[in-house]
């Protein structure tokens, strides 16, 4: 068995793990905490998003809504975070087989980087294009490619169940 | 005549049919109903945040709600489209699941709430929080978050 496997099946037998998996509603409940804390994470830097594509807030700069927005975004990866961990800790060993798991860890990871590059590329000048109506094409792809791929992730994340 | 014709009606349609008889597609709708309240929950939440007085104070709530409701309006139809689609599935579970119920009654409050007065305090709010503007923000969060719990309640129960 690889290390890592091995890794998720001592994961998955541990205290903490069995009995959030045999609990008759604590599996249930950080679901469903897992998925409304979506519109948290993802619906709010959705928004920043879309202003830097020009779909909405054209007049409102784009550092003023990135102020307003990142903290919330950040506390929701918070919760996202430690709810999808205790998810997880309950089903290690059927994850580390799980195709769609894989694929969202992959994106997860894609979706990390596409800030880091941002942040010490375009956004450094951010006070040259803050208030333009549509941003320069480097923000609006970093932006697309932010919205897809946490796109790509709610999918891949729903479609654990089915696997 | 009783609500539960249309559910049987719902069921039988050729959308019902196709959902029932597809292997993928309940999976795919529902996708699609998860992007869209991800989007819809976004926009609500950057807009009650600023009722609150939380967020973007110096912008006018007038100019955040005429681009957000935007937002927030297209997800609506898209969750409503997508959410007849998956009721079709099982339309009679759904007509007996007391989730659903709930879900649909806090819907259309939210609904109901948000072209009403919600609307008439964001076009009438300065720039500065009142106790109406958060009295009413909170009201709204409930009514939304209520729709979401028991949306998710409903394969739960």
């Amino acid at each position: 068995m690889p290390l890592l496997q091995h890794i998720c099946q001592v994961i998955y037998d541990s205290q903490i793990g069995t009995s959030i998996r045999e609990s008759e509603y604590l599996f249930s409940i950080i679901e469903s905490v897992h998925v409304l804390a979506i519109t948290l994470l993802v619906g709010t830097i959705a928004v920043l998003d879309l202003r830097m594509l020009g779909v909405v807030l054209r007049d409102v700069s784009v550092t003023r809504i990135a102020r307003a927005v990142l903290p919330l975004t950040w506390s929701g990866f918070g919760v996202m975070f430690v709810s999808g961990l205790l998810l997880f800790w309950a089903e290690a060993a059927k994850n580390y087989t799980n195709p769609a798991f894989r694929i969202k860890l992959v994106l997860l990871a894609l979706v990390g980087l596409n800030p880091l590059i941002f942040h010490t590329t375009v956004y450094r000048r951010v006070q040259e294009w803050e208030t333009a109506r549509f941003s320069p094409w480097r923000a609006r792809a970093a932006a697309f490619a932010s919205l897809t791929l946490w796109c790509g992730i709610i999918v891949a994340g729903r479609a654990i169940a089915y696997f | 005549m009783s609500l539960r014709v249309w559910f049987v009606a719902l069921a039988h349609s050729p959308l019902g049919q196709f959902m029932q008889n597809s292997r993928w597609g309940f999976a795919a709708v529902e996708a699609v109903h998860l992007l869209a309240l991800t989007l819809l929950g976004g926009s609500v939440l950057v807009l009650d945040l600023r009722l609150l007085g939380l967020i973007l104070r110096r912008e006018s709530p007038r100019v955040l709600n005429r681009d957000l409701s935007r937002v927030l309006l297209s997800s609506l139809a898209i969750l409503v489209l997508t959410g007849i689609a998956l009721v079709s599935e099982e339309a009679l579970k759904c007509y007996n699941n007391a989730a659903f119920r709930w879900k649909m009654a806090l819907l259309a409050a939210a609904v109901l709430f948000y072209f009403t007065l919600y609307r008439r305090v964001v076009l009438s709010l300065g720039s500065a929080a009142t106790l109406t503007s958060r009295v009413t923000a909170v009201i709204s969060l409930s009514l939304w978050l209520g729709v979401g719990v028991a949306g998710r309640a409903i394969g739960l129960i």
